[in-house]
């Protein structure tokens, strides 16, 4: 809603403007009606990825990930990389407590992964975070219930599992948005985040991905979301004597599976 | 409005030069992301160049503030979040504060923003009986320490392993560590109990983007997310001058941020928050406020000469480089924005007069506008700023600050304007100047009111004749072959041009050879 103080700020700054005259206010170049000549050529580039260009990215993410310690794992399908989370929760240990416990989002690709069982062989519950049923009918859980079970399911979990938008190879930056069923926290509040994407997901750059966001017609709609992330690596810190720790405040170990098909 | 300090520049600076542990701090984060960022500009694919793109999108930006403002909010306000415009510190204080009581706020954690130190949120928040709790661990450690961060990026650079260790101990209760590591896991230890209880989280912005509708905070830690993720309401706060049209352009200010700020390609998290938590979503924030703050900005707007540094984006590249902040540290400018940032966006946002020391510190050396991340020119400004200080402005309120400065440099300028008088001036001066006491053949001391300039360093004596007498009393044929070779290099140039810029080097060497 619009008050008369934020009238006055706007007739202030518009003021200031005016007593500015040599500023440009050319408000046609301001947004972009179209994609330009080079995003076009990038959409082209992305759509017509061979194999072999993808080979090349993955190399390159595992190169950009090596410095800030995030861990490639190339897999060949998602069995590979259902061991390969096993591998994970088996080996590392909890850092809040002695049980452990995993949270994984409700994800196309996490469901194919078939973690459950493995994960239960092992006696480690899987929790998965299902979208937030809406309304609280009759015998129906109300929403605020329901999110105050996940939130707790999720904080109680040492490793978090969670698909990906994109994968930005020049800097290892995972690409989440924000949908039901895919919470942000699992990929934040547990100490070990774990990520599973698709060799075509990887993309070379950010140009690339605000290129398929903005005008790309399968992204366009959804756009950013309401909460985009993107994650380079572990949490750190430099902030005492500027010596580098892992681990400040988000997830201290960052394990990314990519299958390769 | 948060404390100033700016008038205790002078004693606060000294302070800071005395301090050694502070030097070698100082010294070795100098070192390391000073030469880091230009070596990093100098990678991208684009090059330093990038910068001087940067800065036309950054002053399109500024042009358009009112659209780009507009379209923002209206987004935001179109996902269910909202948008406060305040003009002022005390109404941005004012609204964050009813959001908190409307909310029945008692723990606020926040994720580190240098305009929440500008408006002064934290005492206002404890003022209304509310815990405010730092989640940065610079920002933490200072808050525990009682004390002001000094630098925007990296606020307890002052602060050794030691200091943190006794620290700790003291307020968390463990056991002395001087171990980074195991200091950095209690702070993660304390402050996960504080994300997950909190009620308010509240953050700044580094950049927004009007196409798409988002705000955008950058991090490594990984506080700002759980800030504004695991509490109940997030209020973000952003100097309104912070926003690009276009992801485009928010693609290149971003690259240039994570240089200039760290010697990073990117940051760890880049989180883009478009509004509250959706229908079906099982966390994020249920309400969202985004405070846009002018507080003193739409002057700086409306003055052609200052608007220059609406482009910057506080990435504290300036402070990594400049000699001044190397020296005396951040406590010495007196406010939120330290180093050459702060000498320029200080005055202008506080009072020149009361932080006129702060721009008339600087050194003019120029390092700031190489290191900037958004080519501002900043030297420009601090001259700007010292011109008011010597003349005085109405619109910006300043008293000259030295009336005899001011006269000096009148005279100064009327005298280099009449060839007999200065020449007279000159013969007056080289006489006066052997009553000086010397060192060697440098002037030790100069009298009062000029007494300081030489107070740490000796001034060359103006030479016993004046270029001009020497060139008079050369022979024609060899004043003849100076100036054809001199045109040989220069066919450009004009002879005698040079002759009055380098007078007194010149007249030397020549004395010397004849």
């Amino acid at each position: 809603m619009k008050t008369a103080a934020e009238d006055r700020f706007f007739r202030r700054l518009r003021t200031a403007l005016g007593h500015a005259p040599d500023l440009s206010r050319d408000a046609t170049q301001l947004f972009a009606q179209g994609p330009s000549a080079d995003e076009l050529q990038m959409l082209d580039r992305i759509d017509g990825r061979s194999a072999a260009d993808r080979r090349r990215l993955l190399e390159r993410l595992i190169e950009a990930g090596t410095p800030i310690n995030l861990r490639v794992v190339p897999v060949f399908d998602p069995a590979a990389a259902r061991e390969g989370i096993a591998a994970v929760v088996a080996e590392k240990r909890p850092e809040w407590g002695e049980a452990k416990s995993v949270a994984a989002w409700r994800h196309p690709l996490i469901d194919r992964l078939g973690l459950e069982g493995a994960l239960a062989r092992r006696q480690v519950p899987l929790r998965i975070t299902d979208p937030i049923a809406p309304g609280a009918g009759a015998g129906r859980e109300c929403d605020r219930a329901q999110r105050d079970r996940q939130r707790a399911a999720v904080i109680a979990s040492f490793i978090g599992v969670t698909g990906a938008d994109f994968c930005l190879a020049e800097t290892a930056t995972l690409v989440l948005r924000n949908r039901p069923g895919q919470p942000r926290s699992v990929a934040l509040v547990p100490s070990i985040h774990i990520a599973v994407i698709t060799l075509d997901q990887v993309l070379a750059d950010m140009k690339e991905l605000f290129a398929l966001l903005r005008w790309a017609e399968r992204f366009r709609p959804e756009g950013l979301s309401n909460y985009m992330s993107l994650i380079s690596g572990p949490s750190k810190t430099a902030d005492i004597e500027a010596t580098m720790v892992h681990g400040a405040h988000g997830p201290r170990e960052v394990h990314l599976f990519v299958i390769t098909g | 409005m948060s404390d100033i300090s700016t008038e205790k520049y002078v004693a606060e600076a000294r302070r800071g030069i005395a301090d050694p542990v502070l030097r070698r701090s100082l010294a070795s984060l100098q070192e390391r992301f000073g030469r880091g960022t230009a070596a990093a500009y100098l990678q991208l694919p684009e090059g330093p160049d990038l910068r001087v793109t940067a800065h036309a999108i950054r002053e399109k930006a500024v042009a358009h503030l009112d659209v780009l403002l507009e379209t923002l909010a209206a987004t935001i306000r179109r996902n269910g979040g909202h948008v406060f415009f305040a003009a002022t510190a005390k109404d941005a204080v004012d609204y964050c504060l009813e959001v908190a009581r409307r909310n029945q706020v008692r723990l606020v954690v926040k994720g580190k923003s240098m305009v929440t130190e500008e408006i002064g949120l934290n005492p206002a928040l404890a003022a209304a009986g509310i815990e405010a709790v730092e989640t940065d661990l610079g920002e933490y450690i200072i808050q525990l320490a009682g004390e002001k961060p000094s630098h925007i990026i990296a606020p307890a650079i002052h602060k050794t392993r030691n200091e943190v260790a006794d620290l700790f101990a003291a307020k968390l209760g463990i056991r002395r560590t001087t171990s980074p590591p195991e200091l950095t896991q209690a702070a993660r230890k304390a402050l996960r109990e504080k994300f997950l209880t909190a009620d308010m989280g509240t953050s700044g912005v580094n950049m927004a983007c009007a196409e798409s509708g988002h705000i955008t905070t950058v991090s490594n830690e990984g506080n700002i997310r759980m800030a504004t993720t695991l509490p109940r309401v997030h209020v973000a706060f952003m100097g309104m001058e912070r926003i690009v049209a276009r992801l485009d352009e928010y693609e290149i200010i971003l690259r240039l941020l994570c240089r200039g700020a760290s010697v990073q390609t990117i940051g760890t998290y880049v989180s883009f928050v478009g509004g509250p938590r959706q229908q079906g979503d099982s966390d994020g924030p249920e309400e969202f406020h985004l405070v846009v703050v002018d507080n003193g900005r739409s002057r700086i707007l409306a003055d052609p000469q200052f608007r220059e540094m609406l482009c910057c984006i506080r990435c504290a590249a300036c402070l990594n480089i400049c000699p001044v902040y190397g020296k005396i540290g951040g406590h010495a400018y007196g406010f939120a924005y330290s180093g050459p940032v702060g000498a320029v966006v200080t005055p202008l946002l506080t009072g020149v007069n009361r932080a006129k020391d702060l721009c008339r510190g600087e050194t003019l050396c120029g390092a700031c506008k190489d290191a900037c991340s958004m080519d501002i020119d900043l030297p420009r400004m601090l001259l700007a700023l010292r011109e008011k200080l010597a003349y005085g402005d109405a619109a910006w309120q300043v008293e000259p600050a030295s009336r005899i400065e001011g006269l000096a440099y009148r005279g100064w300028s009327w005298l280099i304007r009449r060839r007999t008088v200065y020449e007279m001036a000159l013969k007056l001066a080289a006489t006066g100047q052997r009553l000086l006491p010397r060192a060697g053949a440098m002037i030790r001391r100069l009298p009062p009111p000029i007494h300081g300039w030489t107070q740490s360093r000796d001034l060359h004596p103006l030479a016993e004749q004046t270029f001009m007498e020497r060139w008079r009393k050369r022979k024609a044929p060899s004043n003849a072959r100076v100036n054809s070779e001199w045109a040989k290099k220069n066919p450009t140039g004009e002879p005698g041009s040079e002759g009055c810029g380098g007078g007194e080097g010149l007249g030397d060497e020549d004395g010397r050879r004849g």
